[in-house]
């Protein structure tokens, strides 16, 4: 059952993506990608929500759930995010990286077939695990983010301004604000999930994993402080953040 | 019931001629009552822009009806006799086929104009609220609106902009979003620099500083728009602020460099940039667009995209038409 719920959310995922970019390429925006992005979220939802009892915990336990839960936190950062600041664009540029991870989680073996109770479960390491995925969720989204101010920065710079997706994409502005914003969130989440796996209890095999975490913290600390005090042109923050957020996604080879 | 249009516009009228028969907005109903009040003419809605005076009228003949509009127009303004030829007569399908060509901005100076149709919907409130309109007249400008909102939304008649004004605050938008939070500085108190401005400052743009090699000018074009003069040596202190350059001077060689903006660019943490240039020869080094957060565009360029606009709109045409026949083919209206 659990699988048939991230079957459906890849799938609402594949559809939100699509539809947007034929939108898209029309020269219009679809106004049903924040309802797709709705539907993806419910079912996100309904899988965790079922590993979550079949664990006893929060499902953070193997390779599968952990993107099941990235992807989670970056439709969730979507849907805050979006709507509000009239972003709907990076729904269409959302919807594909959700559809990615959740399409490796579905392949054979990513995730267990039969997740055991974890019992014995620390508080701390809930903390841990949960706060540094959300975390993950808004760095990947001001990834996202960044993609789309490079994408309308090359346009703008090439001065090719007839498409449809230059049309729809949101003023240069209001992306990089909205960039900052979510390096922020998720640099304050990632901060709180690294002080976690401090304080957890935890065996000599996890400090890879810690050492690794406080590179990832340290290379957003260094991002924003940079970008705070100096100041860094948009194309150079944004290559950053899609950067160190795919580097950062090796954090994950040491669990 | 037969329906009339009497009216004259840019095309058919200079503008000497049409200021004459323009109604002031406040008027609108009044001027209608007036018309209803004639034997003949049983509605009316008169529409009154800068480009154009318009009568629609009802009565049981179309002849009686144009007589006696023409008589209350010679005993009311002087120089109608000059300006008869000027005007065009239409009846039935015809004038109601003119309405909603108007209302979609077909026959406006320029193609696809938007504001005609809020224009048109005010003179028919005002219409209305003065008790001169009824069956014909209400179901003609509800269809004409009908029609209006189906070619904005079914055609791209009234999308990109067509002037290099227009153009270059719609870039404007693209990089800064709203412009309420930008600064612009104006080099070179020129026409071009002023019109620009002008959109920009419609659109929200706040703070405006300008500089010019005559102070004085600079002075008065900053006074105009309510912004800030510059003197010419000290516009690079200023780069440091704003958002927007808009540069029309009439210098033979490049005013700005790229060592001007590298210089600004750490003041200025990087933030982007948008420099217009309108000038000929051009004022900006094209240098300056190479560096990373500067887009830099040329009166070329922007000349260009209008262009590209005007014809997109000039190929929408036959469909609007289409769409406007279907429409008022559904209407069979009385008097048409």
């Amino acid at each position: 059952m659990d699988r048939w719920f991230l079957i459906f959310s890849t799938l609402f995922a594949v559809i939100a993506g699509v539809w947007g970019m034929i939108s898209v390429h029309r020269g219009s925006r679809s106004p049903w990608t924040v309802s797709w992005m709705v539907a993806v979220l419910v079912c996100q939802l309904g899988f965790l929500s079922l590993r979550g009892q079949q664990r006893a915990a929060c499902p953070l336990a193997d390779f599968g759930e952990i993107l099941v839960f990235l992807s989670w936190s970056l439709t969730l950062f979507y849907l805050l995010v979006g709507p509000a600041y009239r972003i709907s664009l990076l729904g269409v540029f959302t919807a594909p990286v959700v559809m990615v991870f959740q399409a490796v989680a579905l392949l054979p073996g990513i995730l267990d077939s039969q997740p055991a109770k974890i019992v014995g479960g620390n508080p701390w390491h809930e903390t841990h695990a949960a706060t540094s995925v959300l975390g993950y969720g808004a760095l990947a989204l001001a990834a996202v983010a960044g993609v789309m101010f490079l994408v309308l920065d090359r346009q703008l710079k090439e001065q090719h301004l007839k498409s449809g997706l230059f049309r729809n994409l949101p003023p240069v502005r209001e992306l990089l604000v909205s960039l900052e914003r979510l390096l922020w969130l998720g640099g304050g989440l990632l901060t709180i999930g690294i002080t976690a796996g401090f304080i957890m209890p935890h065996e000599g095999a996890a400090l890879g994993h810690l050492l690794a975490a406080v590179s990832v913290w340290s290379a957003y600390a260094l991002l924003l402080g940079v970008k705070s005090v100096r100041g860094l042109t948009g194309r150079r923050l944004s290559l950053l953040t899609v950067a160190l957020f795919i580097l950062s996604l090796g954090v994950f080879a040491f669990i | 019931m037969e329906l009339i249009c009497l009216g004259l516009n840019h095309k058919t009228a200079p503008v000497e001629v049409r200021e004459c028969f323009a109604v002031g907005n406040t008027k609108l109903g009044a001027s209608s009552s007036e018309l209803i009040a004639m034997t003949g003419v049983s509605e009316s809605v008169v529409i009154s822009t800068c480009n154009r005076t318009e009568f629609y009228l009802v009565g049981p003949d179309a002849r009686l009806a144009f007589d006696r509009l023409e008589a209350h127009l010679a005993d009311t303004i002087k120089v109608h006799h000059i300006a008869k030829p000027h005007f065009y007569r239409m009846e039935k399908s015809a004038a109601a086929r003119h309405l909603c060509r108007v209302v979609c901005g077909l026959d406006s100076m320029m193609l696809g104009e938007t504001e005609i149709f809020g224009q048109v919907k005010h003179a028919y409130q005002a219409a209305l609220e003065a008790g001169s309109t009824a069956t014909v007249l209400n179901k003609l400008f509800q269809r004409a609106f009908g029609v209006g909102k189906k070619v904005r939304t079914e055609t791209t008649i009234q999308t990109g902009s067509t002037s290099v004004g227009n153009v270059a605050v719609d870039l404007a938008e693209k990089i800064f979003g709203h412009l309420k939070d930008s600064q612009v500085m104006i080099l070179g108190a020129g026409e071009m620099s002023r019109i620009t401005a002008q959109s920009l400052v419609s659109r929200g743009a706040r703070s405006i500083f300008v500089s010019n090699r005559s102070y004085d000018r600079a002075v008065e074009l900053a006074n105009d728009m309510g912004g800030q003069a510059v003197r010419f040596d000290d516009w690079q202190s200023v780069l440091e602020r704003v958002d927007i350059v808009i540069s029309s001077t009439g210098s033979p060689h490049a005013i700005i460099r790229r060592a001007d903006v590298e210089k600004a660019r750490r003041a200025r943490k990087f933030r982007p940039l948008f420099f217009i240039d309108i000038a000929v020869p051009r004022d900006i080094d094209p240098a300056v667009g190479e560096i990373e957060e500067v887009y830099l565009y040329d009166i070329d360029t922007l000349e260009q995209l209008a262009q590209e606009a005007r014809s997109r709109r000039q190929q929408q045409i036959d469909d609007c038409e289409r769409i406007i026949d279907a429409e008022l083919a559904k209407l069979n209206l009385p008097g048409t």
